[in-house]
């Protein structure tokens, strides 16, 4: 297979207008003749579905939620980048584009970055326009903070609640719709398939989550928004039903998956407590511009933070990165607490946790000062932990964040799969081996507000959409073998929950795939995999039938992909000989002890073809060329 | 700790329902109250019982999945925190805690805790939004908006649409959850072209949806996890009648 | 566009029409409340009272309040009803445990106590206004006559009240209905002015104030009457 990303001819800065003026177009009397469906309900699905209705084409969308307001894109509290320039302080579409491929180490399409910090401005007038209340100075003017990875401020937040000011926007567009009619919203059905007839995908197969009924939905294109699928950790900073069901299924129905082993792990969550742990929590990054990392420097030392004199400290970030300190990027703070925990000098339940120590701020700038700067985040870090930050040091850990991997799609976030358009965090596109802070919200409304409703466009104008129905051989095939899987799992009657052979997976894929990745870690992984995914059919028990509401099953179809995901997920992990971003191979470091990229070997796409279960995938492989970036080495010291 | 929890269940929606008693043991002072019932639920399931069906999602208190009533208030003891962000130390051993599902015709029980919230989007659908289609938008800066008036409307957009409100209410009423939207469009210059006819089309559907009427008991502020004041519902009394005048 | 039928049946107006009646209500209290505290000035100056408010606009005033009156109440109460219906059928099953956090007791009592007063009233009208109850004490019945500085003979609505309450069953039910008024009162005032929807922050806060100390000089200024009889101060 040739992989073609479609991108247009000429120069970087004129490559989507170019394409916007050759594209045909679909005359406005036959767009409701097409229909879309729409999974997932997120920033980038709401916001395509929205905007689909608006140019008048038929459009369904689908979430597992009971309403459209609840995806996990709600969660994200720092901000949304756009390149306005407002603070005057030498922003530009030019540097958003450069700041994001050298962020994500230079492992993302040029192309694709480019477009998304052109729109990237486009967005932010439109969310003002839905009455998005994002924060303003006193004058009524928008206001900006800077974030990671940049120089300049270009970052709208709404508080600590961006995401969720943006997704309410969306959702209120496409309640909108839904209003109007031209949207027909499907609440609680997850999609269980993707239906494929003459190699276009032409539809959806989902379980209604109360009734169970399982039924398939017919249409000229699909478009998934399902997001990542960092819950293969079992322990993410992800909602509990994020899952990889969705992109998983289109994989085995022929969608390439790309670069899967692409993981972004945040260096600031609350340390997991006890086994009953169910998720993670983030703490903002902010807190390490006042915050001091730091361990014992003796392994097994059980005085309490206070007593530990200040001789018998390590703050290891400002020791081994003395000009960026506490303020290093996130895969490298992320990657040297595990470092420190590994040697046996963590901190609290588990020694899984490092310090982050307020004293010196507080005693500098006062305790109010820091109230101001951080109170809401240290009231919910005492809420969850019941410790008060202010006395004691607040007690971190990496976790599990984002996942750049996803399928593949080209230029026109169409996969390789015709009639399958991919948004958002579930495709593998713009963030390349590492994501930028305030960039998973500029990607999600870009994909949906600003480019699927164009693309979408070429493809229908080809033409060649015949009646497919849900009668046809393909959809009945795909309705039979959904109805069959979940039939599967109900009649195991085993002795295992499905939480706790997600839990052990997760186990593996954190050890073994995690923050740092061995060939020998990776290997085990593709042994230990298996064995596990023919434990869970053997031994699985889901209680309940497969026709009411059941929680239990639920999990146990999200857990059944992620026990196949996994192990694509280390093959792709296993494959990438070299270290970049969110991959970290330990064999591939510098002499002290950073990521050592493989441009020769690596600077591509590895987009993987699927042939069987616990066959090995096919690789097939994007080169990147960078004609408007050099190439070169991060160094933060 | 030890705990005794008095959980409603209910098979189905039209199935009755009743409190059942369920004794768990050796409960962390540091898990969540969410993670208390994932380990009732592991111990259900690994018995053959049924787990006891909750909704939730995110767990960080901002999805609006999740919602019980704990001992008689929504969301539990501990004010402006959702339930999942809500942990054991707030209680003590022996404690016997009672588990119920929103209570409102408007919100139907799908199962034990689980409520069908529907209504809300379905007011929301009747105007609770600005009509902009993509790309109509002029620069975001071309308006200045005062700062009182963002932060007023953000105040009000921070609503997660939990239904701790109607919970809450003696009456069941969702003015909060309806007043928190309207408001928070109303505070900003977007939200003018259609404030009559949003405030008139939103209370309208509220009350086709069923939900009972407000006699300002300020329940719904106090269960509100996000804090969301009365005030809001003051602005709606005086948008809808001034929108109703108007014809 | 929508049918005026439609806004009319809404709860938000309904409300409107419950607080704009009981505020008027709370108006015509403090009317009433201050006719009655003519009694502690004497015979001559409750008696020339009665007499002027029967006699206002050759004699119709007093109807035209008295069909307001009628008006406002019967605004008020179907109001009453047509709400709490809906709060019924909002909440069929109730809760097995609630625990009130800003609510209060008369808040919650607001149809009971609103019911009993209405039963109330009924009574006090049939007592004071009808002569249809405690007639031996209704002054047109048993010729209690008082003759006014002028020379004018007139009913004698000081002994009336007198020997009224110094039976101790009318004088305790008229003092449990203020106590019922005052709780009514107490939540009725703060929220109106929310339903009407005064936001203003330095305003509200001092008129929900006065709202409660409204309530209180209401229920203790109509109380005085029957409990200054009872001890003997005014006979």
């Amino acid at each position: 297979m040739k992989l073609n990303a479609n991108i247009p001819d000429g120069p970087i800065q004129q490559k989507w207008d170019k394409h916007i003026a050759d594209s045909k177009l679909v005359n406005p009397a036959n767009k409701r003749k097409f229909t879309v469906l729409v999974v997932g309900t997120g920033l980038a699905g709401a916001s395509a579905a929205a905007t689909l209705a608006e140019l008048g084409y038929n459009v369904h969308a689908y979430t597992y939620h009971d309403s459209a307001r609840r995806a996990h894109s709600i969660a994200a509290q720092g901000g949304i980048n756009a390149a306005k320039n407002y603070q005057n302080d030498g922003d530009s579409v030019w540097r958003l584009f450069y700041d994001t491929v050298k962020g994500g180490d230079f492992r993302a399409r040029e192309a694709n970055v480019y477009r998304l910090a052109q729109v990237s401005t486009s967005i932010i007038d439109q969310c003002v326009a839905q009455g998005v209340p994002f924060a303003r100075e006193y004058g009524g003017y928008l206001s900006n903070r800077s974030f990671g990875g940049a120089q300049v401020s270009r970052t709208f937040y709404a508080r600590g609640q961006t995401g969720q000011q943006l997704l309410i926007g969306a959702y209120q567009a496409l309640s909108r719709q839904v209003g109007l009619g031209t949207v027909t919203l499907h609440t609680k059905k997850e999609m269980m398939d993707l239906v494929v007839v003459n190699g276009k995908a032409r539809g959806i197969v989902t379980r209604d989550l109360k009734s169970g009924e399982i039924e398939s939905h017919m249409a000229d294109a699909v478009i998934l928004a399902t997001g990542g699928y960092g819950n293969v950790f079992y322990l993410s900073t992800n909602a509990k039903a994020c899952n990889v069901t969705a992109t998983y299924r289109a994989y085995k129905k022929g969608a390439l998956f790309g670069n899967p082993c692409y993981t972004q792990i945040h260096p600031t969550c609350i340390p997991v407590s006890g086994d009953y742990q169910s998720k993670l929590t983030l703490m903002s990054e902010s807190l390490r511009n006042d915050g001091r990392i730091w361990v014992p420097k003796q392994k097994g030392d059980t005085r309490t933070p206070d007593q530990i004199p200040e001789s018998d400290r390590d703050y290891y970030l400002e020791r081994k990165y003395p000009s960026y300190g506490n303020l290093s990027p996130r895969d490298i703070a992320s990657r040297a607490a595990k470092q420190v925990c590994d040697e046996g000098r963590g901190v609290g339940p588990g020694g899984l946790g490092v310090y982050l120590d307020f004293a010196d701020a507080i005693k500098r700038l006062g305790q109010a000062k820091i109230e101001e700067r951080y109170g809401n985040l240290f009231e919910m870090y005492e809420r969850i932990t019941g410790e008060n930050p202010y006395e004691v040091p607040m007690r971190i850990y990496p976790a599990v964040h984002y996942t750049m991997g996803g399928l593949w799609v080209d230029y026109n976030l169409m996969s390789n799969l015709p009639g399958l358009f991919v948004l958002g965090e579930a495709n593998f596109s713009d963030h390349g081996a590492n994501r930028l802070g305030a960039s998973a919200l500029m990607q999600g409304l870009a994909d949906g507000y600003f480019v699927i409703p164009y693309t979408i466009g070429g493809y229908f104008a080809q033409g060649g959409f015949d009646k497919v129905s849900s009668d046809s051989a393909e959809a009945k095939q795909a309705v039979a073998e959904a109805t069959e899987r979940v039939n599967k799992l109900l009649s195991i009657k085993g002795k295992r929950t499905p939480a706790s052979f997600h839990r052990e997976l997760g186990k593996i894929m954190w050890d073994l795939c995690g923050m740092a990745r061995t060939e020998a870690g990776l290997k085990e992984a593709l042994v230990r995999i298996p064995k596990l995914r023919e434990e869970f059919w053997r031994d699985l028990l889901v209680p309940g039938s497969g026709e009411e509401l059941n929680q239990t099953l639920e999990h146990a179809n999200r857990v059944a992909d992620f026990m196949e995901f996994a192990e694509l997920m280390v093959t792709d992990a296993l494959h990438r000989n070299e270290s970049c971003g969110g991959h970290f191979r330990e064999e591939y470091q510098t002499e002290d002890g950073e990521a050592l990229r493989n441009d020769e070997e690596f600077a591509y796409v590895a987009a993987w073809e699927y042939n069987g279960v616990g066959v090995a995938p096919t690789l097939h492989k994007e080169e990147l060329t960078f004609d408007n970036v050099h190439l070169a080495t991060r160094s933060y010291k | 700790m030890n705990l005794r929890l008095h959980i409603w269940r209910q098979a189905g929606p039209s199935a009755e329902g009743s409190l059942k008693a369920y004794d768990v043991n050796n409960v962390s002072e540091h898990m969540s109250f969410l993670e208390m019932l994932d380990v009732l639920n592991e111990d259900l399931i690994g018995k053959g019982e049924s787990p006891v069906a909750f909704d939730h999602d995110c767990r960080e208190g901002i999805c609006g999945s999740c919602g019980m009533v704990v001992n008689g208030v929504p969301h539990g003891p501990e004010r402006k925190t959702t339930v999942c962000q809500l942990h054991m130390r707030k209680f003590k051993d022996g404690d016997e805690i009672y588990i119920e599902p929103w209570r409102a015709s408007a919100f139907p029980v799908t199962r034990d805790l689980v409520v069908d919230r529907a209504a809300f989007d379905r007011i929301i659908q009747k105007g609770g939004f600005v009509s902009v289609n993509t790309g109509n938008a002029q620069d975001g800066n071309a308006i200045p908006i005062a700062k009182t008036d963002a932060d007023r409307a953000m105040d009000a957009a921070a609503c997660i649409g939990c239904g701790a409100c109607v919970a809450a209410c003696p009456n069941a009423s969702a003015m909060l959850f309806v007043a928190a939207k309207i408001g928070h469009l109303a505070a900003l210059p977007q939200g003018q072209a259609e404030r009559d006819s949003r405030a008139r089309d939103m209370v309208l559907q509220m009350d086709a949806e069923g939900f009972g009427s407000c006699t300002n008991h300020y329940e719904c502020e106090a269960a509100c996890p996000k804090g969301i004041s009365v005030e809001f519902i003051a602005r709606m009394n005086r948008d809808f009648v001034n929108a109703s005048l108007k014809g | 566009m929508r049918p005026f039928r439609e806004v009319w049946q809404s709860t938000i107006f309904t409300k409107w029409v419950m607080a704009i009646t009981g505020l008027l209500i709370v108006g015509f209290l403090l009317g009433h409340l201050s006719g009655n505290m003519l009694m502690f000035l004497g015979k001559e100056h409750m008696n020339e009272y009665g007499v002027e408010l029967r006699s206002l606009l050759h004699g119709a005033g007093i109807w035209v309040v008295r069909l307001g009156l009628v008006v406002i109440f019967v605004l008020h109460i179907l109001s009453a009803l047509k709400l709490s219906g809906r709060i019924r059928k909002a909440r069929p099953q109730r809760y097995a445990k609630v625990t009130p956090q800003e609510s209060t007791l008369a808040g919650r009592t607001m149809l009971l106590s609103g019911l009993l007063l209405l039963f109330y009233l009924l009574y006090h009208l049939a007592h004071f206004t009808w002569g249809i109850v405690h007639t031996d004490f209704y002054a047109h019945n048993v010729g209690y006559e008082y003759t006014l500085a002028n020379g004018h003979v007139v009913p004698d609505v000081y002994k009336m009240v007198v020997n009224s309450f110094q039976q101790p069953l009318i004088s305790v039910l008229y003092l449990l209905a203020m106590v019922f008024t005052g709780m009514h009162m107490n939540h009725a005032i703060g929220s109106a002015l929310q339903t009407l929807g005064l936001t203003n922050h330095r305003l509200v806060p001092v008129l929900r104030k006065a709202g409660v100390g409204l309530s209180i000089i209401i229920a203790a200024g109509f109380s005085a009457v029957p409990i200054s009889i009872l001890i003997g101060i005014v006979k």
